[in-house]
């Protein structure tokens, strides 16, 4: 949940990148870090890897300062996609104000895909998020792979759903930064609602996305 | 530093990112670097390293770490230096955030971890109780269970004695009846014939010739002595009837539907059945109270009957006396069999009631019989209730409800 530091004049938010094990949460960060120009950003922190695959997390640290003085700080964080460590992706959910699903384009994935989309239901349930209410925008990233799912397919079998589709190759970056406006999109209209960001602090939506990506 | 799991991805301050760092060799390195005119301290005023005291003109730089300035670096140095040195400082914040997070991290995961299973362990105690009680509950049928098959072993052994025993007297009764219904039948014919002679004895004895072969013969001795014999014979005759209805009635043992009895009538006949095998033994003191009609399974009563009265018998050292009492009292009826044999140790006592145990020589007592007794009677809702004196005698009380009764 979002943290107000009245003292310090400090708003942190907490962004969640989840999907499954390979699905690219972590190339998606580098490569926000490489495209976002907010007014500060701060260094990726990731934490020991093994084989190219996040045990603990990522974080990417961004912000600016409102207009009134007050600091707006965004954690991004990934979770480590391998199944066994469930209990360090509940730990790094907790408290999650936003999320993005990344999910694997590939056509072989969709199992993985489904599996980790009702491990994260779970977990948000496990950790008190209200999982109906949290802003959530699924990505399919790996667009430029071959034997992938084709956009309508994607399209087709997600109609159901209330959540915002994005494509994405977070290897070239495309769809990257898309996926995280689309995200600051429906995270601020809540945000607005518990702190009051355009009343006291002069905000709008597109203000506050310019802030943060810094376009 | 105390570690507050839970919050991995809380803010930190300078303080918790420098703790891995020995203070005083951070400050001697910082006074290598920028003289011994410096101070580093928190953005909440704390001093974490170099100077107190006052410094004028010094040049100040903020430490920054997630964005923040978390604390300052202050020295009489230049702005280069100071800005070198705030940079090595955010460095080793940045590895010192690593560290910390990873480990708090790990205390989280490791907690929750060990809170699922604990769950888990919970789980499966709550299950192993359950399954012991229910191993118990299956013990205990199965001990149930057992021991309706031996009780019904028992009867069904007792009863096939029994009923072999009855066939035997059904037949041998019915072989008996005819002939003695017949013989019955003559000898009163008979003695209607002896009266007939009578009649014309006196005509015989006027004749002279005659009446000297009567004299000589003894006819009038014979005539009188006939009577006595037929009348002896007579009853006899029906004292083997009697036996014979009483041996039916008795081994009637497949005959399983229940009937409205008194049972004085049962004891009378038990005690006639018996007769041959008790008195040699003791005399049989029949103390009979007026009782209720019960509903029963007379044949199977019978059975538990004979057992105490037999017993009763062998009891005895010596021929000795045994008194069977009925009364009819408040619910009950009670039926007392009492001896003045060897009574009871008490160690036997005990084992009595138990199957297969006998104080007889192997092959004089299968060690059933107390055992069936006890079974039939608890069958009719009743009891056996022991008392015995070893050196003074035995009582063996059969109780039975009577609030079945008409």
């Amino acid at each position: 949940m979002a943290e107000y530091d009245e003292i310090n004049r400090k708003l942190m938010l907490k962004l969640v990148y989840y999907g499954p094990a390979m699905s690219g949460k972590t190339t998606n960060l580098m490569r926000l870090h490489d495209f976002l120009a907010p007014e500060l950003k701060g260094d990726i922190l990731t934490l020991e890897t093994q084989n190219d695959r996040t045990l603990f997390f990522d974080l990417l640290p961004l912000g600016f300062k409102t207009p009134t003085g007050w600091l707006i700080k965004l954690k991004l964080f990934t979770v480590p996609g391998q199944v066994v460590h469930d209990a360090t992706r509940k730990a790094v959910l907790s408290r999650a104000d936003g999320l993005v699903f990344v999910a694997d384009s590939q056509q072989n994935q969709s199992v993985n895909n489904s599996e980790s989309f009702q491990n994260l239901e779970e977990n948000a349930r496990r950790v008190g998020l209200d999982f109906d209410s949290l802003p959530l925008v699924v990505q399919f990233n790996k667009r430029d792979l071959p034997r992938i799912l084709s956009e309508e397919e994607i399209r087709a079998r997600w109609k159901q759903a209330p959540w915002p589709l994005t494509f994405a190759s977070a290897l070239t970056g495309a769809g990257v930064k898309e996926t995280f406006v689309r995200l600051l999109e429906q995270v601020y209209p809540q945000i607005d609602k518990q702190f009051s960001l355009t009343e006291k602090h002069g905000m709008s939506t597109a203000t506050f996305v310019k802030a943060v990506a810094g376009i | 530093m105390e570690i507050l799991s839970g919050s991995f991805d809380r803010e930190f301050t300078l303080g918790e990112l420098l703790g891995g760092v020995p203070r005083e060799r951070l400050g001697a390195a910082l006074a290598a670097l920028l003289g011994p005119e410096f101070r580093l301290s928190s953005n909440l005023g704390e001093v974490v390293a170099g100077t107190s005291g006052e410094l004028v003109g010094a040049e100040r730089v903020a430490v920054r770490h997630d964005l923040e300035p978390l604390g300052w670096l202050e020295a009489l140095a230049t702005e280069d230096k100071v800005r070198a040195a705030a940079t090595l400082l955010e460095m080793l914040l940045h590895q010192g955030a690593r560290y910390l997070m990873a480990s708090e991290l790990h205390i989280e995961v490791v907690n929750s971890d060990y809170a699922a299973l604990q769950d888990q362990y919970a789980a499966l105690q709550a299950s192993e109780a359950r399954y012991k009680e229910l191993s118990q509950q299956l013990e205990e049928r199965v001990r149930a269970q057992v021991s309706v098959i031996e009780t019904t072993q028992r009867q069904l052994y007792q009863a096939e004695k029994m009923a072999s025993i009855g066939q035997l007297a059904a037949g041998v009764a019915h072989e008996i009846n005819n002939p003695i219904g017949f013989i019955r039948s003559n000898l009163n014919t008979a003695h209607a014939y002896i009266k007939k002679l009578e009649e014309i004895a006196p005509a015989i004895r006027a004749t002279t010739a005659l009446s000297e072969i009567w004299k000589r013969t003894d006819i009038d001795f014979m005539l009188e002595d006939f009577h006595a014999l037929l009348q002896e014979s007579i009853s006899g005759a029906d004292r083997v009837a009697r036996i014979v209805t009483d041996l039916k009635g008795f081994s009637n043992i497949d005959q399983s539907e229940e009937k409205y009895v008194d049972l004085n009538d049962n004891l009378r006949s038990v005690c006639n059945v018996a007769h041959a095998q008790i008195n040699p033994c003791a005399e049989v003191i029949m103390d009979l109270g007026e009782l209720p009609l019960l509903r029963c399974h007379v044949g199977r009563l019978n059975q538990a009957f004979l057992a105490l009265l037999l017993n009763a018998a062998q009891a005895m050292n010596s021929r000795g006396e045994i008194r069977i009492r009925s009364r009819h009292e408040g619910n009950e009826v009670r039926i007392e069999f009492t001896d003045n044999g060897h009574g009871i140790a008490q160690d036997v006592l005990e084992r009595i009631f138990d199957p297969f145990f006998s104080t007889r020589d192997v092959g004089k007592g299968t060690g059933l019989g107390l055992t069936v007794s006890r079974d039939i009677v608890a069958a009719h809702g009743g009891r056996i209730e022991v008392r015995s004196e070893p050196g003074a005698g035995s009582t063996f009380t059969v109780v039975l409800p009577a609030s079945d009764c008409t």
